[in-house]
C-alpha cells in the first residue's frame, strides 16, 4: 500500500490553518499544523512531511529562518511560502532560497488544492531522481563487480598457468622462445594493471579511507613512494632529490593511500621528462597546511590541457605519446581531497611541471 | 621430510597455475574447490600450510574459513598464505613490503596472479615462521 503524502503547514493565524484543514479533508493526505515556526520545526522532524506551507511573517522565529531549517533537516523536502499580497517581494526572496512556489494570501479552495497537489508531484520527482541516481550507483559497483570477476579473475588464472608453464619448461625452451614467452607476460601483466586501476576508480569508495586515518609525518609516504619509482627513475637516469626532512609537522591520514599519490605524480614526472633531468621534492609549512612540492623538468603541460588534467580517463597532448590511461591524477586527486587537502599544477610548455599537494597539518582537540 | 599444503580455491585453472609451482618446489598439494571440502580436509588431515582464496561462491567465503580456524585450537596454528585478486580493496601494495592481515596467527597476502619465486618465497618463510613458534613453545 502506498503511503499518504505528507504535508505540513506552519502558520500563526487560526483561520488559515482552519481552513486548510478543512480544504484538505478527504482529499487523501495525511495533514499536521503548527501555530509557531519551533513547533513547525519539530514536527519536521517527527512527521516527516513531503511538503511544508510556512507563512512569512510570523512572531518569534520568521519563516525564512524555517525554510532553512527545513532544508538542512532534509534539502528534498518541498516548501511553499504563505504571503500576503503585501509581501510578494519576499515571496520572490524566498523562492530564490529554495522554496518551491507561493500561495498568496488571501486564496481559494481550488487554489489551495492546486499548489498542493504540484508540490507533491515535486516532491514524487524529487525522490525518483535520488532513487534513479542511487541505481545508477548500484550498476556501477555491479560493472565494478563484473569487470573484477568475468574479466580480472580469467586472466590471472592464464597469467598463473603461463608462470607455472615459463617455469617448468625453464631447461626446454630455446632463447628466442623464452622471449615469446616473456612477451606475452609483460603484455598480461600490463592488461591487469590496467583493469586494476579501472577499478580503482569505480569501485573504491575513497572516503572509507577516513576510517583509517591516522597521524604521521609525510617522510612516510613520500619515502614509499621514492622507493617504488626508484627503479623507473633509474631505468631514465633521472635524479630525484628530496629535502622533505623529519622536522615538518604531522598529517592526519591513511599513509599507503598518500604514498600513492606521490607514486602517481612522481612516476609522471619521471614519464613526462628528458633522460638525465632531475626532479625536486620539497615540503613546508603554510599557514596550517603541510605543502610538497614535486617539481619536475619535463615536457610541460599546455593551458589548454591543464585544467582537465585531475578529472580523469583525460590523456593531454604530452600524454598521448606515452603509454598511460589517464587515471593516475584523478585517483591521486580523490584521495587527497579525502584528506580535506587539494593537489594543482603549474606548468610551462618545454620547461617542466611543478605539482603542489596541499594537506592541513594535524592538530590535537 | 616433504611438506604437505592445502589449497582452497575455486577456480580450478587457476589452482593448476598454482600448484604446478608447488610441484616444482617439492611440495605435496591438495586441493578444495569449496569451503566446505577444504574444511573438511583440514579436520581430517594434518597439513603444514593453508593457501586461502578470499573471494569464493557468494562474496568473502574465504573470510569464514579464516574465522573457523581462529576457533580451533590445533588448526589455529597453522600458516595461511592468503591469494586475493581484490587488489582494489587492499589499496596499494609496496614492493617488498609485506601484508599480514591477522586472520589468523601467521599470515600472509599476497595478490593474483603470484610470480613462482615470491611464491616460494612466501610459503617457505611462512612455514618456517609456524616452526619456530612451535619450537619456542616447547
Ligand atoms: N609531470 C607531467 N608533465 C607533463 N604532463 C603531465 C605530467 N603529469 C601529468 N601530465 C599530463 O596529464 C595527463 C593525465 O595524467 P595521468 O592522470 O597520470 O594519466 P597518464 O596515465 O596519461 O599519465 C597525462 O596524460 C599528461 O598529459
Amino acid at each position: 500500500m502506498e503511503t499518504k503524502p505528507r504535508i505540513l503547514i506552519i502558520d500563526d493565524e487560526e483561520v488559515v490553518l482552519d481552513s486548510c484543514s478543512q480544504i484538505l479533508k478527504g482529499s487523501g493526505y495525511q495533514l499536521e499544523i503548527a501555530d509557531n515556526g519551533v513547533r513547525g520545526v519539530e514536527l519536521v522532524q517527527e512527521f516527516q512531511p513531503d511538503l511544508v506551507f510556512v507563512d512569512l511573517k510570523m512572531p518569534g522565529i520568521s519563516g525564512f529562518e524555517v525554510l532553512e531549517k527545513v532544508r538542512e533537516i532534509d534539502a528534498t523536502i518541498v516548501t511553499v511560502v504563505i504571503t500576503g499580497f503585501a509581501t510578494v517581494s519576499s515571496a520572490v526572496d524566498a523562492m530564490k532560497k529554495g522554496a518551491y512556489d507561493f500561495l498568496p494570501k488571501p486564496f481559494t479552495p481550488d487554489e489551495f488544492r492546486m499548489i498542493a497537489r504540484r508540490g507533491i508531484e515535486r516532491r514524487r520527482l524529487m525522490l525518483e531522481t535520488i532513487a534513479l541516481r542511487r541505481e545508477k550507483e548500484l550498476l556501477r559497483e555491479q560493472f565494478a563487480s563484473i569487470v573484477s570477476h568475468e574479466l580480472k579473475a580469467p586472466l590471472g588464472a592464464v597469467q598463473q598457468n603461463l608462470f607455472a608453464l615459463d617455469l617448468e619448461l625453464e631447461q626446454t625452451l630455446t632463447s628466442s622462445q623464452k622471449i615469446k614467452m616473456e612477451r606475452i607476460m609483460v603484455r598480461i601483466a600490463e592488461l591487469l594493471k590496467l583493469i586494476n586501476s579501472w577499478l580503482r576508480v569505480i569501485s573504491v569508495d575513497i572516503n572509507k579511507l577516513k576510517d583509517g586515518f591516522t597521524q604521521l609525518s609525510i617522510t612516510k609516504p613520500v619515502s614509499n613512494a621514492l622507493e617504488s619509482v626508484a627503479a623507473l627513475a633509474e631505468r631514465k637516469n633521472i635524479e630525484i632529490v628530496s629535502s622533505i626532512n623529519a622536522e615538518l609537522p604531522p598529517i592526519l591520514g591513511d599513509a599507503i593511500s598518500l604514498a600513492e599519490v606521490f607514486v602517481n605524480i612522481l612516476s609522471n614526472s619521471i614519464k613526462y621528462s628528458p633522460d638525465g633531468t632531475r626532479v625536486v621534492l620539497n615540503a613546508g609549512v603554510q599557514g596550517q597546511n603541510l605543502v610538497t612540492s614535486i617539481q619536475d623538468a619535463g615536457i610541460g603541460i599546455s593551458p589548454e590541457d591543464l585544467p582537465h588534467i585531475f578529472e580523469g580517463f583525460f590523456r593531454g597532448k604530452s600524454g598521448q605519446a606515452m603509454a598511460g590511461h589517464g587515471i593516475g591524477l584523478a585517483v591521486a586527486r580523490q584521495i587527497v581531497d579525502a584528506h580535506h587537502g587539494s593537489i594543482s599544477a603549474t606548468s610551462e610548455l618545454g620547461k617542466g611541471t611543478t605539482f603542489l599537494v596541499t594537506l592541513p597539518i594535524f592538530v590535537k582537540d | 621430510m616433504t611438506k604437505r599444503l592445502l589449497m582452497i580455491d575455486d577456480d580450478p585453472d587457476f589452482v593448476s597455475g598454482i600448484k604446478a609451482i608447488l610441484d616444482t618446489g617439492g611440495f605435496e598439494v591438495d586441493v578444495a574447490y569449496n569451503p566446505k571440502d577444504g574444511l573438511a580436509a583440514l579436520q581430517t588431515k594434518q597439513y603444514d600450510l593453508l593457501l586461502l582464496d578470499i573471494m569464493m561462491g557468494r562474496g568473502a567465503e574465504g573470510i569464514m574459513i579464516a574465522r573457523k580456524l581462529r576457533k580451533d585450537a590445533r588448526l589455529r596454528e597453522l600458516p595461511v598464505l592468503i591469494l586475493t585478486g581484490m587488489r582494489e580493496q587492499i589499496a596499494f601494495l609496496f614492493p617488498g613490503e609485506p601484508i599480514h592481515p591477522r586472520f589468523v596467527e601467521i599470515d600472509e597476502l599476497v595478490e593474483k596472479p603470484v610470480e613462482p619465486k615470491l611464491l616460494l618465497e612466501k610459503v617457505n618463510s611462512l612455514i618456517a615462521a609456524a616452526e619456530t613458534k612451535k619450537a619456542g613453545r616447547k
